[in-house]
């Protein structure tokens, strides 16, 4: 079942421009975790815009639970779908507790704020992101790969049944790269679904259900992470020979092509 | 960096308090601050100081709160919106548009006095759009962004100025009467406009504040914002007609000053955050005791002669200024959310 889905979408930055996304139809299945993987430029990331409704030239449909995304109010939507960008920038002298309760924002009333629920939302988002003694830190005080999980903290305040992250876990070490990925495989046993642009294949292997591949704008293959990368796929959407076998249960993907060793 | 926030707010609280009990005790005749608090509370008709304080110290005193309050709000939410730590009412063209129009009111067209308020408010409107249309002419980005907005709004607030002094210098007999006025006054002159329009100042304070939330997930990014549930576009054009509105007030009080705009955010975001929640309510309370202590300054610091206050804050926003664009810009590297 999908609660998320996308029909002959097209998207282009101008009118009349080449398209970044190119009749694209999919659907994101709830409680799954979905990466979308491809070469730089594919159009993910604008994928991921064009469904939060930041990009003005997107012909096609996007549906949520059935009923047309583009007519449910900002409010109403950020209740349902949170997202986290590429490049978050937070200003100086923002606290981590003020950054997650602002994550609460579709829930308050005009002159209210947060509630006993909430706070104790907040409070698990803190612990789940292992930030927990930090909340009166700046955010830009923190470290990188804590700063990356403040905003991940922010997206769990949100609490809704789908999040859309893009490249979360770039920058990160690879100790984070596997806890932030575990914590949002975890997440879809809470029944939440997952959608999450990625770079790497072996990440991607490892953690996702579901994987969508795209080229050139266009989804190249989707279907269940173990059905769909493939040396022949890898070769099609990347360019480039790879070795693909299962060690373990698990897919590793390495060059075809061991590197020359250094002379 | 929270547990410290609550007390910075009470000494910027404190401050104002000290402040305003001393603006009203100094003058041409000093008197003990038990005095002016019991011609504020007790007031005696017959009571010569009493008369003094509450008719001539009182309202220069609301003036000059009002205008700091308003002008500390309008930067640190401009500021915001922008992301420009350079960003203020004086410097986007909203107080230098208010004050064109109040000049082409009285002298081209005889306005009254209390029209030429509502000539301010239309100005300020005029100001800000002039500066966003100039912009967007020098620039193609659809967002107010950076440098190029800051210069157009500087660029602006000059030829309206020009156009103003033309306009006042080419009538001689009542220039005089508008001259204290348009380099910028607390003085009770114009108490009857803060009496008539006050209200509109203060319900643009208060949506900036109902709007707190919102303009602060903009500070984050307008897409990290709309993903949040932030109607973007409603809540930017809602807060800078609120801030034009109460700007353009207070440019009708006392003429163009901007410094406090400018300068009290910067302030204010070290001790309370940048969260507008806070913020906020301490820029409102810090920019108006700034105003009180300016406006205290330009009285006595070179007495018997009375400086205008917006000279006073010219002189001090011109240093501001240029350490603002020291440490943010000729330091850039280091600030990439600034950019």
């Amino acid at each position: 079942m999908s609660a998320l889905t996308c029909d002959r979408l097209t998207v282009a930055y101008a009118p009349g421009a080449r398209p970044v996304v190119n009749d694209v139809s999919l659907g994101f299945a709830t409680g799954r975790f979905t990466a979308l993987v491809g070469p730089n430029g594919c159009g993910k990331s604008t994928l991921i815009k064009a469904i939060m409704g930041f990009l003005p030239h997107v012909t096609g449909d996007i549906a949520l639970g059935g009923a047309a995304l583009s007519g449910i109010p900002r409010r109403e939507l950020a209740r349902r779908i949170a997202y986290l960008p590429q490049e978050n920038h937070c200003p100086d002298y923002i606290s981590l507790a003020e950054l997650v309760e602002l994550g609460g924002y579709a829930r308050y009333s005009l002159f209210g704020g947060p509630d006993e629920r909430d706070r104790s939302l907040f409070a698990d988002a803190l612990a789940t992101v292992a930030l927990e003694g930090l909340a009166a830190r700046p955010v830009n005080a923190l470290s990188g790969g804590q700063r990356q999980r403040a905003w991940i903290a922010m997206i769990l305040a949100q609490d809704t049944d789908i999040i859309l992250l893009d490249e979360p876990v770039n920058h990160l070490d690879v100790h984070f790269q596997y806890s932030i990925l575990d914590l949002l495989r975890a997440l879809t046993r809470r029944g939440k679904t997952i959608v999450a642009v990625l770079h790497d294949l072996n990440l991607t292997a490892a953690f996702a259900d579901d994987v969508v591949m795209m080229r050139d704008g266009r989804i190249f293959a989707q279907g269940p992470t173990a059905d769909t990368i493939s040396a022949e796929s890898v070769r099609d959407v990347f360019d480039f020979d790879a070795d693909v076998f299962a060690r373990g249960g698990r897919l590793v993907c390495l060059p075809a092509h061991a590197p020359q060793a250094p002379a | 960096m929270n547990g410290r926030r609550y007390p910075a707010m009470a000494g910027i609280l404190a401050i104002a308090i000290i402040a305003f009990i001393a603006n009203l005790s100094f003058g041409a005749s000093a008197m003990s601050p038990r005095s002016v608090v019991t011609a504020l509370f007790a007031f005696d008709p017959d009571n010569y100081d009493h008369f003094v304080v509450f008719y001539q110290r009182l309202p220069r005193a609301l003036i000059a709160v009002f205008l700091g309050a308003v002008m500390a709000c309008g930067g640190a939410v401009l500021q915001g919106l922008t992301r420009n730590p350079l960003a203020s009412p004086g410097i986007l063209g909203v107080s230098s548009g208010a004050m064109l129009f109040v000049v082409i009111a009285a002298f081209l067209l005889d306005v009254p006095s209390q029209g030429q308020g509502l000539a301010a408010i239309l100005g300020g409107f005029f100001g800000f759009l002039s500066c966003l249309l100039v912009t967007r002419l020098i620039v193609s980005s659809k967002e107010p962004h950076g440098l190029a907005f800051i210069l157009s709004g500087a660029v602006l607030s000059m030829l309206h100025g020009a156009i103003a002094n033309t306009i006042m210098l080419s009538s001689p007999s009542r220039r005089s009467d508008f001259l204290s006025w348009a380099t910028g006054n607390i003085n009770h002159v114009y108490v009857d406009r803060l009496r008539d329009f006050w209200w509109l100042g203060a319900l643009g304070l208060v949506m900036l504040l109902a709007m707190a939330r919102p303009l602060t997930l903009i500070t984050l990014g307008r897409d990290k914002a709309a993903s949040a549930g932030v109607d973007v576009t409603r809540i930017t054009w809602l807060s800078i007609g609120a801030v034009v509105v109460s700007v353009s007030v207070a440019v009708a009080i006392c003429g163009p000053i901007g410094f406090v705009g400018l300068v009290t955010p910067h302030i204010v975001r070290p001790l309370v955050g940048a969260s507008f929640r806070l913020a906020l309510p301490a820029n409102a309370v810090l920019g108006a005791a700034i105003c009180l202590l300016a406006d205290l300054a330009a009285r006595s610091a070179f007495a018997p002669h009375v400086l205008n206050t917006g000279i006073m804050m010219d002189l001090l926003g011109g240093i501001v200024f240029a350490l603002i664009v020291k440490r943010y810009y000729l330091s850039a590297s280091e600030r990439g959310a600034w950019r």
